[in-house]
């Protein structure tokens, strides 16, 4: 004990290691903020560039970049309605109407508040239950997360606004893009017309950035003489009865989203929509609805996404297992560094796992402050005219895709998806549920198969293990309230009009 | 006045000339790996890309293109241009493509810089399931047995080695496909599958920490990763007919690459793969440095090719017969 305590002050004593963080945490930030940017390209850019360095160094800037830039997704979220990374955005819905009035300050200094606050959970979710946690998640199965698959899919509801049929439409659209390429479990071609580069599938970050930013930009030109809201920054920081207000909902949140990071292969962008959908369905009086700038829709996305980033520590740290794709690269700094990840790294290497546990506080404290200094310029960005910020926005959008994996076909296909994006929303169609279609349609797919082969292809063994199973039994449960929740009986019973 | 266009035109001189003769790499590569984060080739790929960047000179972008066993990757590599600008970090499949119908390249139209590691299967079962031995799992496989096997697709290292199995013991099972040996091995310890053959690199960390159980290694002699695991063939001689047989990963270009940019690469390899942190890599995660090269590269390439094919075919896994693309058969 008093050894953990000791490796757990390290960083805190080396000023090296402190001011990787720091700066760690700063850069993450702007690469979060900035569209197409995203933690993982940074993480597996840093893999390389930290080769030489001392293993706790590198850990340092790499963890510091992932907490920053969790954290940045949500400023261009909220200002530009421009989602930076795909963790958030659910937070846009809620936190571009409060900028339209005015309130980019209050909205960014609770989502500060709040990220801080849940990347704390995660952390100390991380220090005290690591192991429990992680054999809990082993035993999530394919059906099981076929299951999560479909819950998200029911997301479309609350994602859409407006319309659902035009939202079921784009969620569908969606989840026929993300079968393009070759069928993951035999191989065969799929939508895929005898072109090469429609081969490989299309990644749903390009699309994100065309259906998200570009197209917004292009909307938003529509309109580019109106006025942008003057802003008030006279108070960010949210009050203790502010916070107090929100405290169990960012409780909950956090929690959904250490555990939804704890799975392998899930991580905070699933994280943050179910999070999400869970306040949208259990807050029966937000002080304004949902959708119109509903302090309740960032906190909830944004708790969920900073506690996934412990939670995806803990199958990393106890089994060697990643918990999404920026643990995944992190794993892969552990091999070349000489490490052996695996159950035995906490065994045999406990200084690491108090070392990434320490890190990961710092992070939480360098962005707390440096979120909240960052408040009053990041502020600034919305008062600039709409045509000089949303031409940089469509460059942004080209240089981030085109950085993905240096492809011009993926930026000939984010230009597709921003006209694309552009026509929907001129006619009503929402380009959140596509986007979700995108991101949860493989999941879907391949969980199905997977569990179909394990109930050896016959539908009755299929459907009796969504019963016999403890966790497919709660999950099948969850979605059947969900969709019962929305019929009228429902909402006679709890007096709902 | 005269002086000083001279000199201009000197120096442009200069620099056409140093532009004829740019040495490779002028630019960023990009390295396409044909499996999943967390998988054999995934950390092979990411241990020795950062010394031979340092050796090349450039920046080498890694990241994972995976599905259909690889074929994804392959095909996105061959339909580039051959100038050494994007790597495969490729596992043994591509010498099964054919046969299976995935693609129609296979490792004849892909140029070797380097295969610096050789691994070792070695047959895991979940450590509740009551197969203790490999005589209690080949016992109970016999037949059309309804033992969950995970797999990384057919032709792949697992549906391989169960075809090793049902030719010696006609044993039988029920495959799920995993997109890789990563997060297969993450269901086998969480018991949604029973039985899945791994590379040594994926399995040995989770053997040791007792996460899974490993029944035998698919060799002719113990490996000093896991002793106390036994040999194939000391318990089934009839197995040393189809060893030595094992994955393999290597870093290969397109055929048609200019020798002189071959040459570059695979100095730049070879010396990351005799480097000694590319040494603690490859003993922690179980391989065996082979560090072929050039024609002894396309020698083994070859054998491989014809092991797995007819393996494969002979368990009627293929679409499509060996003969037909003159594999010879095996010896």
């Amino acid at each position: 004990m008093m050894n953990n305590l000791q490796y757990f002050l390290i960083p805190f004593l080396d000023w090296h290691i402190m001011g990787l963080l720091w700066g760690g945490v700063l850069a993450g930030i702007w690469v979060g903020a900035i569209p197409g940017l995203s933690g993982t390209m940074a993480v597996s850019l840093l893999i390389s560039f930290t080769f030489s360095w001392e293993l706790n160094n590198a850990l340092a800037v790499m963890c510091g970049v992932f907490v920053g830039a969790v954290y940045g997704g949500a400023i261009t979220a909220i200002l530009l309605n421009i989602p930076g990374a795909p963790a958030a955005i659910a937070t846009g819905m809620d936190g571009y109407p409060l900028a339209k009035k005015g309130l980019a300050g209050k909205a960014i200094g609770l989502c500060t508040t709040v990220s801080f606050f849940a990347s704390m959970v995660g952390v100390v979710t991380l220090a005290v239950a690591a192991p429990i946690i992680a054999n809990f998640a082993l035993k999530f199965s394919p059906r099981d997360f076929f299951l999560l698959a479909a819950m998200g899919i029911l997301l479309i509801g609350s994602i859409g606004g407006g319309d659902p049929v035009k939202g079921i439409m784009a969620g569908v659209v969606g989840i026929l893009i993300s079968m393009v390429g070759m069928d993951p479990s035999t191989g065969e071609l799929r939508y895929t017309f005898g072109n090469l580069n429609l081969m490989a599938g299309i990644s749903f970050v390009t699309a994100m950035i065309g259906l998200f930013g570009v197209s917004e930009a292009l909307t938003q030109f529509r309109d580019s003489r109106a006025k942008s809201p003057k802003q008030d920054l006279t108070k960010i920081m949210p009050d203790w009865t502010t916070f107090k207000k929100y405290l169990p909902l960012a409780l909950r949140s956090s929690a959904i989203g250490v555990f939804i990071g704890a799975l392998p292969g899930t991580g905070g962008d699933v994280a943050a929509l179910l999070a999400y959908d869970q306040a949208k369905r259990t807050i029966r009086h937000p002080e304004t609805p949902f959708g119109q700038g509903a302090l309740e829709g960032i906190v909830a996305p944004e708790t969920a996404n900073k506690g996934a980033i412990g939670g995806a520590f803990i199958p990393m740290l106890t089994l060697g297992i990643p918990g999404d794709a920026i643990t995944a690269i992190m794993i892969g700094a552990l091999f070349i560094h000489g490490l052996r990840p695996g159950p035995m790294l906490m065994i045999e290497t406990p200084h690491l796992f108090w070392m990434i546990v320490s890190m990961l506080t710092i992070s939480s404290v360098a962005l707390f402050v440096l979120g909240l200094l960052s408040v009053r310029p990041f502020s600034k960005i919305i008062e600039i005219p709409k045509s000089i910020i949303m031409p940089v926005v469509i460059i942004l959008s080209v240089i981030g895709t085109y950085a993905i994996q240096n492809s011009v076909t993926d930026v000939f296909y984010m230009i597709g998806f921003g006209a694309l994006g552009y026509f929907m929303r001129l006619y009503g169609y929402p380009t959140g549920p596509m986007v979700l279609g995108i991101i949860l349609g493989p999941l879907l797919d391949s969980n199905y198969r997977r569990a179909m082969q394990g109930a050896e292809n016959e539908i009755a063994q299929f459907i009796a293990g969504f019963f016999t199973s403890p966790i497919s039994l709660f999950l099948t449960l969850a979605i059947a309230f969900m969709l019962f929740s929305q019929t009228k009986t429902y909402r006679k019973l709890r007096g709902i009009d | 006045m005269r002086k000083m266009l001279a000199g201009l035109a000197v120096a442009l001189l200069v620099f056409a000339a140093g532009d004829a003769f740019a040495a490779y790499p002028e630019k960023n590569i990009q390295g396409y790996i044909m499996w999943g984060a967390g998988g054999g080739t995934d950390g092979f790929a990411r241990a020795a890309t950062p010394i031979a960047e340092t050796n090349l000179g450039a920046t080498v972008i890694l990241q994972n293109k995976t599905g259909a066993a690889g074929a994804i990757a392959t095909t996105l590599v061959l339909s580039q241009p051959a100038d050494g600008y994007n790597l495969l970090y490729a596992a043994e499949n591509p010498a099964t493509y054919r046969i299976l119908g995935l693609s129609d390249y296979s490792f004849n139209d892909l140029e070797p810089i380097i295969i610096p590691i050789e691994g070792t299967v070695v047959i895991c079962v979940a450590p509740e399931t009551p197969y203790k031995t490999i005589q209690d799992l080949v016992e109970a496989s016999k037949g059309d047995s309804k033992i969950k096997m995970g797999s990384s697709g057919i032709g792949g290292l697992p549906y391989v080695a169960s075809a090793m199995m049902k030719s010696i013991h006609g044993s039988g099972f029920n495959f799920i496909q995993f997109d890789g040996d990563g997060p297969g091995a993450t269901a086998l310890m969480g018991g949604h599958i029973d039985v899945m053959p791994l590379a040594l690199s994926t399995s040995s960390e989770y053997v040791r920490g007792g996460r899974l159980r490993a029944l035998a290694v698919l060799r002719t002699e113990r490996v000093p990763q896991l002793p106390d695991v036994p040999a194939i063939t000391e318990i089934y001689p009839e197995y040393s007919k189809f060893l030595p047989w094992g994955p393999f990963y290597g870093v290969f270009v397109k055929k048609g690459t200019p020798a002189d940019v071959v040459n570059a690469l695979t100095d730049a390899f070879l010396k990351a793969s005799n480097d000694e942190r590319f040494d603690t890599f490859a003993k922690n995660s179980g391989g065996i440095k082979i560090n072929l090269t050039g024609d002894a590269a396309k020698e083994y390439l070859a054998k491989f090719e014809s092991t797995a094919s007819w393996l494969v075919y002979n368990s009627g896994g293929a679409k499509k017969s060996p003969a037909e693309f003159k594999i010879p058969e095996p010896k």
